[in-house]
């Protein structure tokens, strides 16, 4: 680092972290001073949460050092950083919502607050410190995204924190809401506690933050005071370059319109309409949290909805579940491949075969014949590596998985097949395996929506993209003519 | 792999297998009657009213759930079978009460779907209220009293002959508990419906996103599970010749105790039919073996429990 | 909010008061015997072991675990101590008894929190047990109780006349209140009920607080037994059969959800009385005991209903 920071709180160096095929962390180094807010940029998937959770003692480190307030720490848990003082507060609150606000302030340390009058007494004094006035005898579950966070920046104070990680503190929050929690940042700042702040959204890094820190694919890109930097200079550091070779040629032929969404509504979904045609793929670009899944699963039935109008080759579709989606000729490769998509104990043949069970028939029975046919033609031809088409599909590697369940709904023969993070945890090889079945299900006259937290892959392998932030289309874009950049910038909202 | 390890290996996956063979080894010292064609039948004859209504418990595990109503069906389905074999004659009755075991099992399901209870925790509750409902309904019916066989004007040698008729050494009800075993391994393992509610028990979302229309299977595995309780009544108390209002009491958890033994995992979507058959045999076996040793009837449920308890924590063990 | 959607919301969540109040009412425009000092006395002597044995349940269930074992566990208690009152001291008797209860629960706890089984059917596969010890121990018979003095704990009157079942129950109305409300433990429960995860990293040892609340519902289980035995200073196996699914589903009426993190002690306890409140009315109208099992079980049912039903409803907010 160029610029030495005369009082250091949290020294970083050389960190990095493996999981089971994904290179987490990188020799990570960065440094906090004291009293200083320091913002930490990237896209989903650059490794700001796994940094976090090692600070916080829920991952442990594979290599390097981390000295917090001049004490080096080699293996902690969560409680022990508190204790510590340093507190992270993470975007899925680690809140009890059946429990008061005075409670979850002082969450298993009841005895140490002094019985229900000294939690209640001190978690008021907490809260008026930062100008709250929620009441502490309130439940969490009555509390507004706002008060929850301001319930758990009383909590990281009551530890007295001298580091606090915040992590995307901002989303949900209303403009009001926004300014009193910079007014709580400059106060916290103002008694000399520094504040780590995780966030998509650039002008609340620009506003608050002293230093910056990108980090893009387990790197820090670099770090630097933040009124060196500009808008447009950080986005390019959070995309980088794009390589080009990682990804077959997109398909050019788009053909006439095939569904058509109209005023698409939820509890978080804002009137959504969009097209999709015939041969195309439609990426979504969208920090996690913005309401691309919802999209996509509200459109297949999956959830309930307020208000939507599909069409579909100029039908009315009426869809009310996933049954209703399939019947109009969707397919949907859910996010969550474990808990939605697998069905672990079985084999891998039942695995591919249960969307299309019917073309299993013989009389009234399933022929075992007719299935091993089907499951060893998606074998070969998805080049899925499986010991037998008879193992418990448990056992394949995360990209083989996938393949399985594209390749279950393959045989379904979809006209309109949703993507939610095929490629994610994926590796390198697999995932050019499975652009190219992307290429090939499009060019047979398919239509893929695609949803992705891996920019380049939605700017190389889509016809069209449509950003989306809080819940609305922000915008409709060619992936080849208008920059990465902007695209991001459109995203960020 | 050496001989040791290769025979441990064995004993792991046919642990039902492994302890069948050795209750009748042990049986066999202690009675040498024991392995008679005569004591043979006997032992058929033993696959009563708990294996049928084990089988429609092994189809509710498999679809992800655990069916505690069957005791209160048993109850209510046999004093209302025998209560209608006067009115609607033999064959009129027991169809009535194969519906009314029907009828049971749908108003589970609508209730259990209704309320979105669509995990094994909280469907367990549901069911077990409804038990007893079915309960204080049987007794409610006859007012509490036993109804008699005996006592009835119309003839009953059709009931007669599904309880304790025999075809040579083989009861009847044996060779019903084979057919509809049989019928419900082919259903599950080559038919479309019985994999989806295979697919369903194993995982709900995921056989959802696929397209399984999942609470109809829901329903239909309730639906079953219900008729097969309802016919194991009619077994117990063909048998007996009387319908006492209380009959199912503990039915469910005999039943659920030779589903686990047998080796359905509680976790749903896997397990067997065939399995099952083997857990009845295991418990049938373990009475008949505590009975010779003169264990009072007490000590052996207490036997049960413990057996019960020890096979969900293995189960669970597996699971992990 | 207009005045009337707050009172229907008011009204919900204090729904087994209110059931009370309207049955309480009703009972007004019916000439029996119902507003009699007798009556109301004997309701709360015999809603007393109930309610102490919810006390117990309603740990576990904020834990968010629950336990049907409690029925057996009841009657066994009382047929220790009646069988080992005549070979050592009544006070011995009745710890060895209860230290029963708590070696019960402790294994209950075991499988449910160190095995992660599934509570409600270990618990009552652990129910089964119990009744056939029972069983055994007794062949099936109810044995009397010897000792006179034995008696005198549930039936005597030790002070102003008020029976002392009441006067034990309130006194167990106030402790485990004081424990669930004002004691590090009894919030740590709400917490590990509410939240697994977040108490444990909040430093919370959950399993030990579920685990103990296994044990105390079981000693307190075995307590009841106690009680009961010396009300009717008689043990029997058959006593509890259907007290688990009455006791569990009472909290849950009064408020106490088995999704865990929520409830009380008070709420429990009209819980339990609303029960038996519905009881003794249907006793007084002389309704048809089969009748009565119906209607119990019928509304035990809708109340399930609506507890998973408005989980329902919250997960699936558009």
């Amino acid at each position: 680092m160029d610029k030495q920071l005369s009082d250091v709180i949290l020294s970083v160096e050389h960190v990095s972290k493996t999981f089971p095929g994904v290179k987490a962390l990188d020799d990570v180094s960065l440094q906090v001073g004291r009293g200083v807010v320091h913002g930490i940029v990237g896209e989903n998937g650059a490794g700001k949460s796994t940094l976090m959770k090692i600070l916080s003692g829920v991952y442990t480190k594979d290599a390097g050092t981390v000295v917090f307030d001049g004490q080096t720490i080699e293996k902690t848990t969560p409680m022990e950083s508190l204790r510590r003082g340093l507190s992270i507060i993470y975007q899925e609150f680690s809140l009890i919502p059946s429990m008061t606000v005075g409670e979850n302030i002082f969450l298993g340390r009841f005895k140490e607050a002094g019985g229900m009058r000294g939690t209640h007494q001190k978690a008021k004094e907490l809260l008026e410190q930062i100008g709250s006035s929620i009441h502490t005898h309130s439940r969490v579950s009555e509390l507004s995204t706002s008060e929850k966070q301001m319930v758990e920046i009383a909590k990281a104070l009551s530890f007295r924190s001298k580091l606090i990680i915040m992590d995307e503190p901002s989303s949900s929050l209303t403009e009001e809401e926004l300014a009193k929690l910079g007014d709580i940042i400059n106060q916290m700042r103002s008694e000399g506690i520094s504040i780590l702040y995780i966030s998509h959204k650039l002008d609340e890094i620009f506003e608050y933050c002293d230093f910056v820190t990108v980090m893009r694919d387990g790197h820090v890109i670099d770090t630097r005071p933040a009124s060196e930097l500009d808008r447009k200079e950080m986005v390019g550091m959070m995309v980088g370059r794009t390589i080009e070779n990682e990804y077959p040629e997109r398909p050019r032929v788009v053909g006439t319109p095939l569904m058509k969404v109209e005023h698409l509504t939820t509890n978080k979904l804002k009137d959504i309409s969009f097209t999709l045609n015939r041969g195309e793929i439609l990426g979504f670009v969208g920090l996690v949290g913005a309401g691309r899944t919802e999209i996509v699963r509200a459109i297949y039935g999956a959830d309930k909805v307020k208000r939507k109008e599909i069409r579909i080759g100029g039908e009315t579709a009426k869809i009310t579940s996933p049954r209703d989606g399939k019947k109009y000729g969707m397919a949907f490769v859910p996010e969550d491949r474990k808990q939605q998509g697998l069905v672990l104990p079985f084999s891998v043949e039942s695995n591919i075969s249960m969307a299309s069970l019917k073309k299993l028939k013989k009389g009234v029975f399933l022929s075992p014949d007719k299935e091993r046919k089907m499951a060893d033609g998606r074998i070969s031809g998805l080049l899925i590596k499986t010991p037998s088409p008879t193992s418990a599909i448990v056992n394949l590697s995360g990209g083989n998985q996938q393949k399985c369940i594209i390749g279950r709904w393959l045989e379904t023969e979809p006209k309109i097949l949703i993507m939610d993070e095929p490629t994610r945890g994926i590796d390198v090889g697999a995932k050019y395996e499975i652009y190219m079945l992307m290429k090939k299900v499009v060019e047979a006259g398919g239509s893929i929506i695609l949803i992705s937290s891996e920019l380049p892959e939605v700017l190389n392998m889509s016809n069209r993209v449509l950003t989306i932030a809080d819940g609305r289309i922000t915008g409709e874009f060619d992936p080849e003519k208008v920059s990465a950049q902007e695209i991001m910038n459109r995203a960020i909202g | 792999m050496d001989a040791k390890t290769h025979i441990g290996y064995f004993v792991k996956n046919n642990l039902v297998l492994v302890t069948i063979m050795i209750l009748t080894t042990a049986t066999a010292l202690i009675e040498p009657k024991f392995l008679t064609v005569a004591n043979l039948g006997n032992l058929m004859n033993q696959f009563g009213p708990l294996s049928f209504v084990a089988l429609g418990m092994t189809l509710a595990i498999i679809g992800g759930f655990i069916d505690l109503s069957v005791a209160g069906i048993v109850s209510l389905c046999a004093v209302f079978t025998i209560s209608m074999i006067d009115v609607l004659g033999q064959g009129g009755a027991l169809i009535a009460g194969l519906m009314a075991g029907a009828a049971m099992g749908l108003l589970n399901a609508f209730i259990v779907v209704s309320c979105g209870a669509l995990t094994q925790a909280k469907a367990l509750f549901i069911t077990y209220g409804l038990s007893a409902v079915y309960s204080a309904a049987a007794l409610l019916y006859t007012d509490g009293a036993t109804q008699h066989m005996s006592h009835l004007t119309s003839r009953t040698d059709l009931f007669r002959a599904v309880g304790s008729g025999r075809a040579g050494f083989i009861p009847a009800s044996f060779l019903l508990f084979i057919v509809i075993m049989a019928l419900l391994h082919i259903f599950l393992v080559r038919t479309q419906t019985g994999r989806e509610i295979c697919l369903t028990g194993a995982n709900i979302t995921a056989a959802d996103l696929s397209g399984i229309p999942v609470k109809r299977r829901i329903t239909l595995v309730f639906v079953l599970s219900g008729m097969l309780s309802a016919f194991g009544a009619i077994v117990l108390f063909s048998r007996i010749t009387t319908a006492s209002p209380l009959l199912g009491a503990n039915y469910e958890t005999n039943a659920i105790l030779a589903v686990v033994v047998g080796g359905t995992s509680l976790a749903g979507g896997r397990g067997s039919v065939v399995r099952t058959m083997l857990g009845v045999m295991l418990v049938i076996l373990l009475s008949n073996c505590l009975n010779l040793l003169g264990v009072s009837t007490y000590l052996q449920s207490v036997c049960k429990g413990a057996v019960l308890i020890i096979a969900i924590w293995l189960d669970r063990r597996r699971a992990k | 909010m207009s005045v009337v959607t707050k009172m229907v919301k008011e009204i919900e969540k204090r729904k087994a008061l209110t059931a009370i109040l309207l049955m309480l009412f009703m009972m007004l425009f019916f000439d029996t015997r119902f507003y009699t000092a007798y009556n109301l006395l004997d309701m709360l002597n015999s809603a007393a072991i109930l309610a102490m044995l919810a006390f117990g349940v309603t740990i576990v269930i904020i834990c968010g675990g629950c336990d049907f074992s409690i029925g057996s566990m009841m009657s066994l208690a009382g047929i220790i101590t009646i069988k080992l009152m005549d070979h050592m001291p009544l006070g011995i008797a009745i710890a060895a008894a209860v230290a029963c209860g708590a070696l019960v629960g402790f294994i209950n706890g075991f499988l449910v929190v160190k095995q992660k089984t599934e509570p409600f059917i270990i618990t009552l596969g652990m129910g089964m047990l119990l009744k056939g010890i029972a069983q055994q121990i007794t062949d099936a018979h109810p044995v009397p109780a010897k000792n006179l003095s034995y008696m005198k704990i549930a039936n005597g009157k030790l002070l102003f006349g008020i029976p002392n079942l009441i006067i034990i129950m309130v006194v167990m109305l106030l402790l485990f209140y004081y424990i669930l409300r004002y004691t590090s433990f009894g919030r740590n429960c709400y917490a590990v009920g509410g939240d697994y995860n977040v108490a444990s990293q909040s430093g919370i040892r959950a399993e030990k607080i579920k685990w103990s609340a296994f044990v105390i519902c079981g000693a307190m289980a075995a307590f009841c037994g106690v009680l009961l035995s010396s009300k009717l200073n008689t043990g029997s196996s058959i006593y509890g059969d259907s007290t688990a699914l009455s006791v569990n589903c009472g909290c849950v009426v009064g408020g106490t959800s088995f999704a865990g993190g929520v409830g009380g002690i008070p709420q429990s306890f009209i819980g339990l009385l609303a029960i038996q409140v519905l009881e003794n009315c249907m006793n007084m109208l002389g309704i048809n005991a089969y009748v009565q099992q119906v209607c119990e079980g019928v509304i035990i049912l809708l109340i399930l209903w609506f507890d998973n039903y408005t989980q329902k409803r919250k997960e699936e907010a558009v």
